[in-house]
Protein backbone atom coordinates (compact mmCIF):
# COMPACT_ATOMS: atom_id res chain seq x y z
CA UNK A 1 0.00 0.00 0.00
CA UNK A 2 1.63 3.23 -1.11
CA UNK A 3 0.75 5.93 1.85
CA UNK A 4 1.78 8.82 -0.30
CA UNK A 5 -0.73 7.35 -2.86
CA UNK A 6 -3.23 10.73 -3.63
CA UNK A 7 -7.51 9.89 -1.92
CA UNK A 8 -9.81 10.00 -4.74
CA UNK A 9 -12.28 12.13 -4.27
CA UNK A 10 -14.80 9.53 -3.28
CA UNK A 11 -12.24 8.47 -0.15
CA UNK A 12 -11.81 12.23 0.72
CA UNK A 13 -15.68 12.69 1.24
CA UNK A 14 -16.00 8.90 3.26
CA UNK A 15 -13.02 10.15 4.62
CA UNK A 16 -14.99 13.01 6.16
CA UNK A 17 -17.86 11.00 6.68
CA UNK A 18 -15.91 8.46 9.19
CA UNK A 19 -14.33 11.13 10.45
CA UNK A 20 -17.63 12.72 11.83
CA UNK A 21 -19.62 9.75 12.54
CA UNK A 22 -16.45 8.78 14.61
CA UNK A 23 -15.35 12.36 16.07
CA UNK A 24 -16.55 11.23 19.88
CA UNK A 25 -13.88 8.25 19.58
CA UNK A 26 -11.06 10.43 17.70
CA UNK A 27 -11.98 12.77 20.67
CA UNK A 28 -11.74 11.03 23.98
CA UNK A 29 -8.73 8.75 22.02
CA UNK A 30 -6.65 12.26 21.79
CA UNK A 31 -7.37 13.50 25.11
CA UNK A 32 -6.68 9.95 26.78
CA UNK A 33 -3.76 9.84 24.86
CA UNK A 34 -2.52 13.59 26.25
CA UNK A 35 -3.31 12.70 29.51
CA UNK A 36 -1.26 9.03 29.36
CA UNK A 37 1.68 11.18 28.33
CA UNK A 38 1.56 13.42 30.67
CA UNK A 39 1.74 10.82 33.26
CA UNK A 40 4.56 8.87 31.39
CA UNK A 41 6.44 12.45 31.40
CA UNK A 42 6.29 13.00 35.29
CA UNK A 43 6.74 9.48 36.49
CA UNK A 44 9.90 9.71 38.09
CA UNK A 45 8.42 12.51 40.07
CA UNK A 46 5.42 10.45 40.76
CA UNK A 47 7.18 7.35 41.86
CA UNK A 48 9.17 9.76 44.44
CA UNK A 49 6.48 11.74 45.56
CA UNK A 50 4.38 7.82 46.13
CA UNK A 51 8.24 6.39 47.98
CA UNK A 52 7.96 9.71 50.20
CA UNK A 53 4.09 9.04 51.05
CA UNK A 54 5.18 6.20 52.08
CA UNK A 55 7.63 6.67 54.11
CA UNK A 56 5.87 9.48 55.82
CA UNK A 57 2.68 6.71 56.19
CA UNK A 58 0.63 9.44 55.12
CA UNK A 59 -2.78 8.94 52.96
CA UNK A 60 -6.34 7.74 53.28
CA UNK A 61 -7.10 4.42 53.47
CA UNK A 62 -8.89 2.35 50.03
CA UNK A 63 -10.14 -0.84 50.95
CA UNK A 64 -10.07 -2.71 47.47
CA UNK A 65 -12.17 -5.32 46.70
CA UNK A 66 -9.73 -8.12 47.41
CA UNK A 67 -9.83 -6.79 51.37
CA UNK A 68 -6.43 -5.43 51.05
CA UNK A 69 -6.10 -1.92 52.25
CA UNK A 70 -3.73 0.66 50.87
CA UNK A 71 -2.78 4.13 51.80
CA UNK A 72 -3.45 6.44 49.09
CA UNK A 73 -0.51 8.97 47.91
CA UNK A 74 -0.86 10.08 44.54
CA UNK A 75 -3.96 10.73 41.82
CA UNK A 76 -3.04 8.88 38.13
CA UNK A 77 -6.74 9.78 36.64
CA UNK A 78 -9.61 10.80 38.03
CA UNK A 79 -10.04 7.17 39.04
CA UNK A 80 -6.59 5.41 39.41
CA UNK A 81 -4.22 6.42 42.00
CA UNK A 82 -0.84 5.17 43.24
CA UNK A 83 -1.20 3.50 46.83
CA UNK A 84 1.40 1.75 49.63
CA UNK A 85 0.83 -0.25 52.28
CA UNK A 86 3.43 -1.87 55.06
CA UNK A 87 4.14 -5.54 54.62
CA UNK A 88 6.32 -8.07 56.17
CA UNK A 89 8.66 -8.06 53.09
CA UNK A 90 8.75 -4.05 53.17
CA UNK A 91 6.78 -1.22 51.33
CA UNK A 92 4.46 -2.49 48.68
CA UNK A 93 3.00 -0.26 45.89
CA UNK A 94 0.14 -0.63 43.82
CA UNK A 95 -1.97 1.39 41.20
CA UNK A 96 -5.47 1.13 42.26
CA UNK A 97 -8.61 1.95 40.32
CA UNK A 98 -11.66 3.25 41.44
CA UNK A 99 -14.17 2.77 39.42
CA UNK A 100 -17.80 4.37 39.65
CA UNK A 101 -20.54 1.83 38.26
CA UNK A 102 -24.15 2.70 38.14
CA UNK A 103 -24.47 -0.20 40.75
CA UNK A 104 -21.29 -0.13 43.13
CA UNK A 105 -17.80 0.74 43.15
CA UNK A 106 -15.21 -1.22 42.17
CA UNK A 107 -11.70 -1.01 43.69
CA UNK A 108 -9.08 -3.04 42.53
CA UNK A 109 -5.53 -3.51 42.14
CA UNK A 110 -4.17 -3.03 38.53
CA UNK A 111 -0.59 -3.84 39.29
CA UNK A 112 1.77 -3.99 42.77
CA UNK A 113 5.39 -4.44 43.43
CA UNK A 114 7.65 -3.31 46.12
CA UNK A 115 9.68 -0.93 43.49
CA UNK A 116 7.18 2.34 42.82
CA UNK A 117 9.01 2.95 39.82
CA UNK A 118 8.74 -0.48 38.31
CA UNK A 119 5.05 -0.28 39.54
CA UNK A 120 4.56 2.79 37.88
CA UNK A 121 6.57 1.70 34.88
CA UNK A 122 4.27 -1.40 34.46
CA UNK A 123 0.82 0.45 34.67
CA UNK A 124 2.22 2.60 31.72
CA UNK A 125 3.03 -0.31 29.65
CA UNK A 126 -0.29 -1.69 30.63
CA UNK A 127 -2.22 1.54 29.21
CA UNK A 128 -0.19 1.18 25.86
CA UNK A 129 -1.72 -2.50 25.56
CA UNK A 130 -5.31 -0.95 26.12
CA UNK A 131 -4.50 1.99 23.83
CA UNK A 132 -3.46 -0.42 21.08
CA UNK A 133 -7.28 -2.56 21.66
CA UNK A 134 -8.56 0.35 21.58
CA UNK A 135 -6.94 1.25 18.25
CA UNK A 136 -7.32 -1.90 16.52
CA UNK A 137 -11.24 -1.46 17.80
CA UNK A 138 -11.96 1.69 16.18
CA UNK A 139 -10.00 0.90 12.70
CA UNK A 140 -12.51 -2.22 12.40
CA UNK A 141 -15.45 0.07 13.01
CA UNK A 142 -14.10 2.57 10.85
CA UNK A 143 -13.44 -0.93 8.31
CA UNK A 144 -17.23 -1.79 8.69
CA UNK A 145 -18.62 1.58 8.51
CA UNK A 146 -17.19 2.14 5.11
CA UNK A 147 -17.86 -1.35 4.04
CA UNK A 148 -21.88 -0.69 5.04
CA UNK A 149 -21.52 3.25 3.42
CA UNK A 150 -19.40 2.13 0.25
CA UNK A 151 -19.78 -1.52 -0.55
CA UNK A 152 -17.95 -2.92 -3.77
CA UNK A 153 -15.30 0.26 -2.83
CA UNK A 154 -11.52 -0.01 -1.87
CA UNK A 155 -11.33 2.41 1.08
CA UNK A 156 -8.27 0.54 2.18
CA UNK A 157 -6.62 3.89 2.24
CA UNK A 158 -9.55 5.60 4.54
CA UNK A 159 -9.09 2.73 6.74
CA UNK A 160 -5.42 2.79 7.08
CA UNK A 161 -5.49 6.69 7.48
CA UNK A 162 -7.64 6.15 10.62
CA UNK A 163 -5.02 3.36 11.71
CA UNK A 164 -2.44 5.52 11.02
CA UNK A 165 -3.36 8.49 13.27
CA UNK A 166 -4.50 6.58 16.41
CA UNK A 167 -0.43 5.15 15.80
CA UNK A 168 0.50 8.30 16.26
CA UNK A 169 -1.88 9.51 19.05
CA UNK A 170 -0.46 6.67 21.14
CA UNK A 171 3.81 7.17 20.14
CA UNK A 172 3.65 10.87 19.54
CA UNK A 173 4.48 12.56 22.87
CA UNK A 174 2.74 16.46 23.12
CA UNK A 175 5.96 18.21 22.49
CA UNK A 176 6.08 16.14 18.86
CA UNK A 177 2.46 16.38 17.85
CA UNK A 178 2.77 19.70 16.50
CA UNK A 179 5.37 18.03 13.94
CA UNK A 180 4.17 18.82 10.56
CA UNK A 181 2.80 15.52 8.94
CA UNK A 182 3.94 14.30 5.60
CA UNK A 183 2.07 12.59 2.77
CA UNK A 184 -1.44 11.47 2.68
CA UNK A 185 -3.67 14.18 4.66
CA UNK A 186 -5.06 12.11 7.41
CA UNK B 1 -42.19 12.67 5.95
CA UNK B 2 -43.82 12.21 9.45
CA UNK B 3 -42.57 8.96 11.07
CA UNK B 4 -45.53 6.63 12.00
CA UNK B 5 -45.54 4.57 14.95
CA UNK B 6 -44.99 1.51 12.07
CA UNK B 7 -41.84 2.83 10.75
CA UNK B 8 -40.50 3.28 14.25
CA UNK B 9 -40.88 -0.13 15.04
CA UNK B 10 -39.47 -1.56 11.85
CA UNK B 11 -35.92 0.29 13.39
CA UNK B 12 -33.23 -1.78 14.99
CA UNK B 13 -34.24 -4.03 18.57
CA UNK B 14 -34.38 -1.32 21.67
CA UNK B 15 -31.32 -2.18 23.49
CA UNK B 16 -32.76 -3.83 26.32
CA UNK B 17 -33.27 -7.09 23.75
CA UNK B 18 -29.96 -7.16 22.70
CA UNK B 19 -27.75 -10.05 23.11
CA UNK B 20 -24.19 -7.99 23.26
CA UNK B 21 -23.45 -4.11 22.40
CA UNK B 22 -20.47 -2.30 21.08
CA UNK B 23 -18.01 -0.79 23.20
CA UNK B 24 -19.62 2.67 23.56
CA UNK B 25 -22.94 1.41 23.84
CA UNK B 26 -21.53 -0.82 26.91
CA UNK B 27 -19.69 2.35 27.97
CA UNK B 28 -22.70 4.53 27.68
CA UNK B 29 -24.63 1.89 29.64
CA UNK B 30 -22.14 1.52 32.21
CA UNK B 31 -21.54 5.55 32.22
CA UNK B 32 -18.24 5.49 31.72
CA UNK B 33 -15.51 6.31 29.21
CA UNK B 34 -14.36 4.86 26.76
CA UNK B 35 -10.69 4.17 27.40
CA UNK B 36 -11.93 2.96 31.00
CA UNK B 37 -14.31 0.25 29.18
CA UNK B 38 -11.20 -0.47 27.41
CA UNK B 39 -9.38 -1.23 30.06
CA UNK B 40 -11.63 -3.22 31.56
CA UNK B 41 -11.80 -5.23 28.49
CA UNK B 42 -8.05 -5.51 28.20
CA UNK B 43 -8.17 -6.70 32.20
CA UNK B 44 -10.60 -9.49 31.19
CA UNK B 45 -12.99 -8.12 33.52
CA UNK B 46 -15.48 -7.96 30.47
CA UNK B 47 -15.60 -10.42 28.37
CA UNK B 48 -15.79 -9.61 24.37
CA UNK B 49 -16.40 -11.42 21.05
CA UNK B 50 -14.95 -10.15 17.64
CA UNK B 51 -17.43 -9.69 14.66
CA UNK B 52 -16.65 -10.43 11.08
CA UNK B 53 -14.69 -7.36 10.67
CA UNK B 54 -12.72 -7.41 13.75
CA UNK B 55 -15.25 -5.25 16.44
CA UNK B 56 -15.97 -5.52 19.56
CA UNK B 57 -18.62 -7.16 20.91
CA UNK B 58 -19.56 -7.20 24.78
CA UNK B 59 -22.44 -9.48 26.16
CA UNK B 60 -25.09 -8.38 27.66
CA UNK B 61 -24.52 -11.13 30.33
CA UNK B 62 -21.25 -9.79 31.16
CA UNK B 63 -22.39 -6.70 31.51
CA UNK B 64 -25.19 -8.18 34.22
CA UNK B 65 -22.32 -9.66 35.81
CA UNK B 66 -20.15 -6.74 36.21
CA UNK B 67 -22.78 -4.31 37.82
CA UNK B 68 -24.32 -7.44 40.10
CA UNK B 69 -27.67 -6.39 38.98
CA UNK B 70 -30.81 -8.28 40.28
CA UNK B 71 -31.38 -8.60 36.79
CA UNK B 72 -29.80 -11.67 36.05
Amino acid sequence: MNYYERPTPLQEQAYTEARQHFAEHLKQFKANCDAFHNIECNLPTTANDTFRAAIQSSGHIIQTDDGTQWQHAVDLTKITSVCHRRTEAGLEFAVVECLPLKSREMKDVLNSGHDAREVLQTFAHDQRKVFKLWKDDVTAQVNEYLGEKYPHQDMTIVTESFEIKLARAISERPAQTQKQSHGVRI
Amino acid sequence: MPITPESENQTAAPPAERLAYSVQEAADMLGINYFTMYRLIQRQKLKTCRVLRGKLLVPRTELLQLLQTDLR
